[in-house]
């Protein structure tokens, strides 16, 4: 090599050689199998993330999960009664004997976005219907820069009971109560999840003339996951107060739920407790009576099991359970 | 010029020319590449599919990769869709599996024919990478690789982990299938 660097000549062949070779030894590391990969996988990229939560309610509220398309959602739930005071203690096995609400109900998921559910609570025989829309998802979009969720949800309750008193639905309309709520969230971490979801209640039975009719309340809710498939959840609604006078004759509370949810597969059980008697959002958020402090929290568990109604029509998907 | 300076220049000539060749080596390409899995045990079978899976042959060198996003597997059931993602493979955090290396032998990429080779490569998934050894079969016709593999991976390798109580209805042992047709590209 030593002649050919020191011929001058030579020097500046030598030096475009390298140049050359540099050149071609770039194009050769553009060619490489992952970086040809790189280039083509830009395009493909599926950027949504995991939900937001594990289920479509956190323990008395609904989340902005909605149902997965063609899926059934079978949900029974449970209220029992007071676990303290004067309807607790032993003689009812800290309200175990008692069920201030049952409820069985059925969504149903027609597409990703959108659900339909019907249900029957056994307070009030209320019988409630909802549509769920999921109108924005965090991590969608474009670009998947779309920060937060939001699902609208309607729902109309209709109380199928016989009156208590001749004079309690002067019209058959006073039966009905409807709920409109845009709900908020946001996956803050892997483990955080937080919503916040305003509502108004539209109804006209009220016991009291100062009970507005139409009732503002605001929820906030989050989940906490501990491990992949426990979470702890819990929601509050904000609603005595706000435009309800909070010093009406029949005192009524803040709805406060707490609780840890269980996702075994295509099961969720959630185990909670909670100072609401009852179940639909249709009662719970205007009825209320009961505290945190005077031993008026109550056990209550939710069983939901997931159906998926139809089978796929291709061949490398179609599963089977023997 | 030496006739020592004249054999180096020469070789350095040559040396050149085969970086050339390299340059205009055929590749093939594909980014519906289908890679399909399957769970079996008494209780549930399982499968679900992406025809999602970005693939890259290069010719000359015989080298490799294959790429799928864990999120385009579809399921017939949606949830399960969903408890993939986020508790078995924990797509947020390992979005992607791949499968990169090398075909040992090479094979003669100019020649139409069916080749049984080996694929010596990483294969990473679930944010594991372990070293692995998959036959696979490519047919050659008019520029168009078809590849078509089969292949186990078991669940314990890539730290996927199984709770006791779905244990009867998750294989530990999953079958793999990979098929596609790739295109060759000058």
């Amino acid at each position: 090599m030593e002649p050919l660097l020191k011929n001058p000549k030579y020097m500046l062949k030598t030096a475009t050689l390298i140049a050359l070779a540099v050149l071609l030894n770039g194009n050769i590391y553009a060619q490489s199998a992952d970086s040809l990969l790189k280039t083509m996988t830009d395009s493909t990229k599926i950027k949504t993330l995991n939900p937001t939560f594990k289920s479509t309610r956190i323990v008395l509220s609904q989340s902005t999960e909605t149902q997965k398309k063609h899926d059934l959602d079978m949900r029974i739930r449970h209220h029992f009664g007071d676990i303290g005071g004067e309807f607790g203690s032993a003689h009812t096995l800290y309200g175990l004997d008692v069920a201030t609400d049952l409820f069985i109900g059925f969504d149903y998921g027609i597409t990703d976005k959108l659900t339909v559910s019907i249900g029957r609570s056994k307070h009030n025989e209320l019988y409630n219907g909802f549509i769920k829309y999921k109108l924005l998802e965090q991590g969608g979009g474009k670009n998947g820069n779309i920060p937060i969720n939001i699902t609208f949800l309607a729902q109309m309750g209709w109380i199928a009971r016989e009156p208590i008193a001749t004079t309690e639905f002067p019209s058959y309309a006073n039966r009905f109560t409807y709920f409109l709520q845009p709900i908020f969230s946001r996956k803050i971490s892997q483990r955080i999840s937080l919503q916040i979801a305003p509502a108004v209640l539209l109804r006209k039975n009220t016991t009291e003339s100062r009970d507005p009719d139409n009732l503002f309340s605001i929820g906030f809710a989050g989940r906490a996951k501990l491990t992949k498939r426990l979470s702890f959840v819990a929601d509050y609604t904000f609603v005595n107060g706000l435009n309800r006078p909070s010093d009406l004759a029949q005192k009524f509370y803040n709805p406060l739920g707490v609780g840890l949810e269980i996702e075994t597969g295509g099961h969720v059980f959630s185990l909670n407790f909670m100072n609401s008697e009852y179940i639909s959002e249709n009662s719970f958020i205007p009825d209320t009576k009961k505290s945190w402090k005077h031993g008026g929290v109550r056990f209550g568990f939710t069983i939901s099991r997931n159906f998926t109604l139809f089978k796929s029509k291709d061949k490398d998907l179609q599963s089977k359970i023997y | 010029m030496t006739s020592k300076n004249k054999v180096l220049a020469i070789l350095i000539i040559a040396f050149f020319t085969m970086l050339c060749i390299s340059v205009k080596a055929q590749s093939y390409l594909s980014s519906n590449v289908k890679t399909s899995f399957f769970s079996s045990t008494p209780i549930e079978d399982i499968k679900a599919a992406s025809n999602k899976t970005t693939a890259v042959l290069i010719a000359k060198t015989g080298e490799f990769a294959f790429l799928v996003s864990m999120k385009s597997f579809e399921f017939e059931k949606k949830l399960m869709q969903e408890h993939f993602n986020e508790n078995y493979i924990e797509s947020d955090k390992y979005p992607t599996a791949s499968f990169k290396g090398n075909i040992q032998p090479n094979i003669d990429w100019s020649k139409d024919g069916e080749y049984n080779v080996v694929a010596k490569g990483i294969l990473s998934v679930h944010g594991v990478s372990k070293p692995r050894t998959i036959a696979t079969k490519i047919s050659l016709k008019n520029g168009i690789a078809t590849i078509a593999s089969a292949f186990d991976v078991a669940c314990v390798d890539h730290d996927i982990k199984i709770p006791t109580l779905v244990f009867t209805k998750i294989a530990k042992v999953i079958s793999v299938k990979v098929n596609g047709t790739l295109t060759q590209k000058p």
